[in-house]
């Protein structure tokens, strides 16, 4: 146990004596906030939205028509015809769509008598981007109803769309925080716990250490121990410094501190035993470097912080499956925007805590004790 | 555990990388309470040979036996019996001098007080106190080489490895090392294993010396021993304007001449008795037709040894090069 302590209080110091690497830690990522809130504008495809026709007449089949049309050309979404009203919306809520439509029984029928039509459009809007491109479509799909098939001299037959937040509102800033968050700590444990050991070794100090009794155990504990308090502590200041500057209120998800923690420190120590599994043996920093910019690249933007993973092609969804950073990013929104409680996130949980177990065995295992 | 009272029993051990061989089946033996010493050029193999007794290479054959226990089976009981100083510097320069010793003793699991007390006495014996809470990055080669022999001293081990401790440093520094590390056999009961490049340094301290090229021990004795091995006591070096082959035929068929070497206008000679001799080759050159320009004796040493036994000298002008490397910050791996 002293040895332990040993090792991590010598990387606490280290790290203590080297002020600017604590300011940029902190620094990047929130510049990384603003850099990213500004330049993502891109296109969407394949959002799933899920579509309860209760509705046999003409104008609700040239609704779906129209929206079927929008599948095939720019693919905008998945349209997934469904009966249950219930099921659809809950599919919504527990992130399986992007949006429930929901055309009422009487749809055509107020289209064609002078009645308002209402529809119903139920979205995620945490991802703000995909609920404004899916609103979008909705209406212009309704304009177009009226204009071919309602007559000019029934001008009152407006359909009248009525889109219902699930969530309080997001706007697009803050629904890149959790992003900003696991940015940070990405960041954290990239120049923590593995990197010290490259490090030394470049420096020829790890023959030293080798030559103790310390255990491979108390070389490898110690760093992650030592990288996990540091980067738990950045991240927490970054999420607090994010909120304020996003404005998020301050309601239940915000103040869900517990669970919060519990996504920091399991996603930060998940990312120390993979960047432990990668860098373990190798020598020069000068490697890190190349594969940090490789490594954030790969686990950050196929994370669905900034671009919703359903959009994505086949392959990346796969990929979006196996990569922690996904399941972090999921976590934390879910928490700070859709009020979850803890039993909403356990799948999260569950496959960060597994793979961290899976990258820190491995990690020992290739971890050589000796030169 | 030191039944047989050896520190360190080697046999046949042998280490390879790839096609190369860097230390070729050497067996030796080393009493508890000696100071021995590994003395060799670079590339000889000496780093690699420390690397495979203190448990960080494993031996591609061969067996060594340290402080009891044996290397490649038992490495970690190997690792708490001994203290070990490598060839590239290895303090922390982030932190201070005692929070340098102070970590290290804490990964040997000594209590508190016991540290402390035994870190203050140590900083004192190798004269740190006065700067022992500066930062690392402060000290002088010198000062940091010293700083990590009290820093494996810490947890009291029986047996001391040290890989060239003095190269690199400036010749001042090299003889405060020195000094230390003579203070320190007078003092506990302690076995040093020393690698070096600087005959010197082999003939001041150690007791025992092995000549070690191209990874094999080629003599091994005490110093004295060695030199008396060898023909000759003494080395006559001569300066000589018109040196001539015949002069050097002349001077080898004297019965106290044993071996002639001719460097541009310079020649050297293994002789017995230099100084007695002196006046009687200083004829023969002129004879012979040459004019003598300078002329010095000196004993032989143990650099007279490696070059009898193998015909070149251990090069100092290699040595500058790899210190040049290691003040730099290179890596050991890369500064070998
Ligand atoms: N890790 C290594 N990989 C390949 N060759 C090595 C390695 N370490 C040492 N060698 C080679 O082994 C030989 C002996 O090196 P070393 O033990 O460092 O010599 P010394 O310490 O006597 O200068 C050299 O030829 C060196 O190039
Ligand atoms: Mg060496």
């Amino acid at each position: 146990m002293t040895k332990l302590l040993a090792v991590i209080e010598r990387d606490l110091k280290k790290f203590k004596r080297n002020p600017v690497v604590l300011a940029m830690s902190i620094l990047m990522p929130m510049i990384y906030l603003v850099i990213l809130g500004n330049s993502f504008q891109g296109k969407l495809t394949d959002l799933p939205l899920a579509v309860v026709s209760q509705d046999q007449g003409p104008y609700a089949k040239r609704l779906m028509e129209y929206l079927m049309a929008v599948q095939a050309g720019p693919r905008t979404f998945l349209v997934l015809p469904m009966d249950d009203q219930r099921a659809a919306v809950d599919g919504v809520r527990a992130g399986k769509y992007k949006a429930a439509l929901i055309i009422p029984p009487d749809f055509s029928r107020r289209v064609a008598v002078s009645g308002k039509p209402d529809i119903g459009l139920f979205l995620d809007n945490t991802d703000s981007i995909s609920a404004d491109t899916i609103r979008n479509l909705i209406d212009a799909a309704l304009l177009s109803i009226r204009s071919e098939y309602v007559p000019v001299r029934e001008p009152t037959g407006e359909p009248l769309l009525r889109d219902i937040n699930l969530y309080g509102k997001v706007d697009y800033y803050q629904s890149l925080v959790p992003g900003v968050v696991i940015m940070a700590i990405f960041l954290g444990t990239l120049t923590t716990g593995a990197f010290n050991l490259v490090m030394d070794r470049f420096l020829g100090i790890e023959e030293s250490y080798l030559l103790t009794p310390l255990s491979k155990g108390h070389i490898v504990g110690g760093l992650i121990i030592s990288g996990l308090s540091i980067t738990t502590v950045n991240a927490i200041l970054i999420f607090m410094m994010s909120v304020l500057i996003t404005g998020i209120p301050f309601s239940k998800g915000v103040l869900n501190f517990f669970p919060i923690l519990l996504v920091v420190l399991l996603t930060t120590l998940c990312l120390l035993s993979l960047m432990f599994a990668i860098m373990g043996r190798i020598g020069h920093p000068r490697i890190v470097g190349v594969l940090s910019g490789f490594l954030n690249v790969i686990l950050f933007f196929p994370s669905g912080a900034v671009y919703p993973v359903a959009s994505f092609p086949g392959w990346l969804k796969s990929f979006a499956r196996i990569n922690p950073e996904a399941y972090a990013v999921d976590a934390l929104k879910s928490i700070l925007f859709k009020n979850a409680g803890m039993g909403n996130i356990l799948g999260d949980l569950t496959f960060l805590a597994l793979f961290t177990v899976a990258m820190m065995s491995l990690s020992i295992l290739t971890f050589k004790r000796t030169l | 555990m030191l039944r047989d009272g050896k520190a360190i029993t080697v046999s046949g051990i042998t280490r390879e990388f790839g096609p190369a061989t860097a230390v070729d089946g050497i067996s030796f033996e080393v009493d508890r309470g000696e100071f021995f010493g590994f003395l060799g050029p670079n590339g000889a193999g000496k780093t690699t040979l420390i690397r495979m007794l203190t448990t960080l290479l494993k031996p591609t054959s061969g067996q060594a036996i340290v402080s009891g226990f044996d290397v490649a089976e038992d490495p970690a009981r190997v690792r708490k019996h001994i203290g070990v100083v490598p060839q590239a510097m290895t303090s922390d320069l982030d932190l201070t001098g005692r929070e340098n010793m102070d970590i290290y003793g804490r990964f040997y699991g000594i209590r508190s007080g016991e540290r402390k007390e035994r870190i203050e006495y140590l900083l004192e014996m190798v004269g740190l106190a006065p700067r022992a809470d500066d930062l690392v990055a402060t000290y002088s080669g010198g000062m940091r080489r010293r700083l990590e022999i009290a820093r494996v001293l810490v947890h009291k081990p029986a047996l001391l490895f040290l890989d060239e401790p003095t190269i690199g440093l400036d010749p001042q520094s090299r003889r405060v090392v020195w000094e230390l590390l003579k203070k320190l056999m007078q003092g506990d009961s302690i076995t040093i294993f020393l690698t070096t490049h600087y005959m010197e340094e082999a003939e001041l301290l150690c007791g025992r010396v092995a000549i070690i090229d191209a990874g094999k021990i080629i003599a091994m004795g005490s110093p004295a021993a060695l030199k008396a091995g060898i023909p000759g006591n003494d080395i006559v070096t001569l300066k000589v304007g018109g040196l001539t082959d015949e002069i050097i035929g002349a001077m080898e068929k004297l019965p106290f001449v044993h071996k002639v070497s001719r460097e541009e206008d310079s020649l050297a000679a293994s002789v017995d008795n230099g100084a007695e001799n002196l006046p009687q080759l200083i004829d023969v050159v002129r004879a012979s037709g040459g004019a003598i320009v300078a002329a010095s004796v000196h004993e032989q040493s143990l650099e007279d040894v490696f070059i009898h036994y193998t015909g070149k000298s251990i090069r100092e002008e290699e040595a500058r090069k790899v210190s040049f490397l290691i003040g730099a910050g290179m890596p050991q791996r890369l500064g070998r």
